[in-house]
């Protein structure tokens, strides 16, 4: 951890003694153009940490820039002067587009909305932006802009300015993103829904990241229009809110560098060029953009990365025994102190699940029909019946509220009617998918480490090095081999180590009902063994209540303490193993008879 | 029908094949098996070309596909059954099975055929493909494969998640495919008893290359893969 800080101390003060020289080297010409570009970068990584970390396209950014020049420009025309007030300006501009950016994102960002919406909805905000401005007659300025008394400075201290609130701006997104929950973000850009079922509340973290975003984005406005002293409507809207996008891409998103170098690079050879030759320059940034989408789909600076890396690789082979290989880094995951039992003695006796007539249709389907079940602690309740009977259903409606139909489902005595996912979590329910479900990009390690901010939460500016998971997650990683793929992304993962990932995330969430579609699904006779163990022992030894799909009726015996066969949407037979799994209703409709 | 030299390939930087080599003959059944991770999807992908070769060569029907895109092979008169279900949500179940014919001719007479087999997708054609249990889907998949009467089919895992009583069916639906047109089948599975009552011959893949073949119908068949197969 500490080497973390070191490194970004010490990048830091290089990149600002970096800084501080450069007027004395660049002209005024390029320190003025390079200013205004570093504002324009600052709300450039605003767009990053929105879309190229967390998944959500906007548009929208240009706004609140817009919001800064707009209330600074406003407060400096006609009421206030002098430094205190114009910091007093800066804040309130902060605050009204974090404001702003939190209504925005309670718009956009409800439970269900699909990304395409959050792209429309900030793209809707520049326009409406721009009508008011325009439409505030010589209040606003209109089209011709509100010229402002700007405070007297030199080209090189508004360098300095500008370059210094970069330069803040920036090791501040660094450190968010390499925290732990940096990785949250990124969690949510790769599989949301999975999120949500790890007891995330994304939608609330999403909005609180727009409003931050949007607070920033203002900050960097308001220094702009104290920079150039005049606001002017184009500052806030669409096109420019675009123009960010694509800078943003162009350099790289979700790499923060990528971004900054984007914003700078077009701008200054926009500003050299674009003088002589305005029109052929806009032309030759749509070609470029159009390329670098073709060809370079991650942008300029990731590919360069990729590049100097197998430069880095090959000169690194061809003195393979000069340079040692980078040693494996130190095991990292810890067994979680065992939690003292009075958590699990609480509610021992009564059923921990209830499921009363419930009901599931899709239009005219129906799924599931009038289903009652009951399962206590301690038990494992195996699932099964032909493909189509309803048994994925049947889990989804009880990690699920807003699943049944109609019905009743109760988990530890508590009504979930119409509760999501994540408040399903809260209430102890934890759910397996039946195709593998986890975050492609993240290591394996990170996923865990997400699957766990449920229990431990995240720290936005910390990187941990150790992760403590509870004792059965531990198990479930170490009997499916996934140590030595730690660091692996799990997209790189074969179908049944991600299965066995997704089963670990599961467990570090540490339910009290665990919902598990096929956990074993492709996974080879000796995992299964191995995996069929620890639910056994999670069962037994921990006191859960475990519902389990599965088509493998020799491992459902092994396992299972009761037996539930479910045709057609309704319960057929519910009973002790033995008895259901030798009846002659399971040997005709499940194994040997016509499907 | 698919002669495969010194493959090598994999994802991004981290190679997974190492030099697989391997010779279907036409008409045969076919099982790769092996641990997880040891590449048996990584080969089924690059055979497609849905994954880039990064050395060696795949032969397929006489022809050298190597660097191919996937659709060219397909119309060699290959279909492929990925793990991850791969159907169209949207689409209805007819939807689905129609997108596989390039001419719709024949579809009336084949979808009989597939209804046979699998009477549930029939049953449900009009119904919205996403709405189907992971079971059914596999289903689609697999009719899907089989309409378009391809003259070899990859199969990743059909399996899972199956009830036993389909599996018997799948089995019988792919050996009747070989008699009637001499059908190539290539399997990989996790299920070592399903595949190799089905297949003639199997092999074993462990850290990205063969490390054996047989005939499935050997004494010990299955010892051998267990063998291979132990944590």
């Amino acid at each position: 951890m500490a080497a973390r800080w070191q490194g970004i101390l010490a990048v830091t003060a290089l990149l600002a003694a970096t800084l501080a020289a450069s007027p004395f080297v660049l002209g005024d010409y390029a320190q003025q153009i390079l200013a205004q570009a570093f504002f324009f970068a600052i709300a450039a990584i605003t767009v990053d940490l929105l879309w190229g970390y967390t998944g959500v396209l906007t548009f929208g950014q240009s706004a609140f820039f817009g919001i800064g020049v707009y209330t600074v420009a406003l407060a400096l025309a006609y009421y206030v002067e002098g430094p205190l007030a114009t910091a007093g300006a800066i804040v309130v501009a902060m605050a009204a587009a974090a404001l702003v950016g939190a209504a925005v994102g309670w718009l956009a960002f409800f439970d269900r909305a699909s990304p395409i919406y959050a792209a429309i909805v900030t793209l809707a905000l520049p326009v409406v932006f721009t009508q008011i401005i325009l439409s505030g007659g010589t209040y606003t300025g209109s089209s011709s802009g509100l010229p402002i008394p700007a405070p007297n400075l030199s080209v090189a201290q508004w360098f300095w300015i500008s370059g210094g609130l970069l330069l803040l701006v920036t090791v501040g997104a660094y450190v968010l993103v390499t925290s732990d929950a940096g990785r949250i973000l990124v969690a949510i850009r790769e599989n949301e829904d999975r999120c949500r079922y790890l007891g995330l509340r994304t939608s609330r973290l999403k909005i609180g990241l727009m409003a931050v975003c949007s607070a920033v984005a203002a900050l960097a406005g308001a220094f702009y229009v104290l920079f150039g002293s005049v606001a002017a409507h184009n500052y806030g809207d669409f096109t420019f809110g675009t123009e960010m996008v694509v800078w943003t891409a162009l350099g790289g998103r979700g790499t923060l560098v990528g971004p900054i170098l984007g914003t700078i690079g077009i701008n200054y050879v926009s500003a050299v060029l674009g003088g002589n030759l305005p029109f052929v320059w806009l032309l030759f940034v749509g070609f470029a953009f159009v390329l670098v989408v073709v060809y370079l789909p991650q942008g300029v600076v990731p590919a360069l990365a990729s590049a100097v890396s197998r430069v880095v690789r090959s000169l690194a082979e061809t003195r393979r025994q000069a340079l040692a290989r980078p040693a494996a880094p130190p095991a990292s995951l810890r067994a979680l102190p065992r939690a003292n039992g009075a958590a699990t003695t609480a509610s021992e006796d009564g059923p921990v699940l209830e499921l009363r007539g419930v009901s599931k249709r899709f239009g005219s389907l129906r799924v599931l029909e009038g289903v009652s079940l009951e399962a206590r602690r301690g038990e494992v309740v195996g699932i099964v019946g032909p493909n189509g009977a309803g048994k994925t259903t049947l889990l989804r409606c009880i990690a699920d509220g807003r699943e049944q139909s109609s019905g009743e489902v109760r988990v530890g005595g508590r009504r979930i009617d119409g509760l999501p996912p994540q408040e399903c979590v809260a209430l102890g329910v934890s759910r397996k998918f039946q195709t593998p479900n986890v975050f492609d990009a993240l290591t394996v390690l990170d996923c865990l480490r997400v699957a766990r901010t449920y229990r431990t939460p995240a720290s936005p500016w910390r990187r941990s090095r150790t992760l403590e998971l509870p004792e059965p997650a531990l198990h479930a990683v170490e009997v499916s081999g996934l140590v030595p793929l730690l660091n692996e992304p799990a997209g790189h993962l074969s179908h049944g180590a991600k299965q066995a990932l997704e089963l670990a995330m599961v467990l570090a969430l540490e339910p009290t009902v665990l919902l598990l579609d096929e956990p074993t699904a492709g996974l080879t006779r000796d995992e299964r063994a191995a995996i069929g163990s620890v639910l056994r022992e999670l069962a037994q030894g921990h006191r859960l209540c475990l519902l389990l799909i599965e088509h493998d009726l020799d491992f459902v015996r092994e396992i299972s303490t009761r037996l539930v066969v479910l045709h057609q949407g309704k319960i057929l037979l519910d009973g002790p193993l033995a008895e259901v799994a030798d009846s002659e209703l399971v040997r005709t409709i499940y194994i040997g008879g016509k499907p | 029908m698919i002669a495969i030299q010194a493959l090598e390939g994999g994802y991004g930087e981290s190679p997974v094949l190492r030099g697989v080599a391997l010779d279907v003959p036409s008409g045969e059944i076919f099982a790769i098996l092996g641990k997880n991770g040891m590449g048996k999807t990584t080969l089924l992908k690059t055979i497609m070309g849905l994954l880039p070769a990064k050395q060696g060569r795949v032969e397929l029907l006489g022809q050298d596909v190597t660097g191919w895109p996937p659709y060219r092979i397909t119309r060699l008169g290959v279909s492929y059954v990925p793990q991850e279900k791969s159907i169209f949500q949207d689409l209805t179940v007819e939807e689905n099975l129609r997108l596989a014919l390039r001419d719709g001719v024949s579809f009336d007479a084949r979808l009989e055929t597939i209804a046979r087999w699998f009477p549930v997708l029939k049953a449900r054609r009009q119904q919205r493909a996403g709405t189907l249990s992971g079971g059914e889907q596999k289903m689609l998949l697999i009719g899907r494969a089989l309409l378009t009467r391809p003259r070899l089919v990859l199969v990743d895992e059909i399996t899972e998640g199956l009830q036993p009583a389909i599996i018997t069916r799948l089995t019988e639906v792919l050996v009747e495919e070989r008699r009637a047109h001499g059908l190539t089948v290539v399997l990989v599975e996790q299920n070592v008893g399903f595949a190799l009552a089905l297949a003639d011959r199997y092999a074993v893949l462990k850290g990205g290359a063969v490390v054996e073949t047989g005939r499935a119908s050997d004494a010990g068949a299955r010892e051998h893969v267990e063998r291979h197969l132990v944590i």
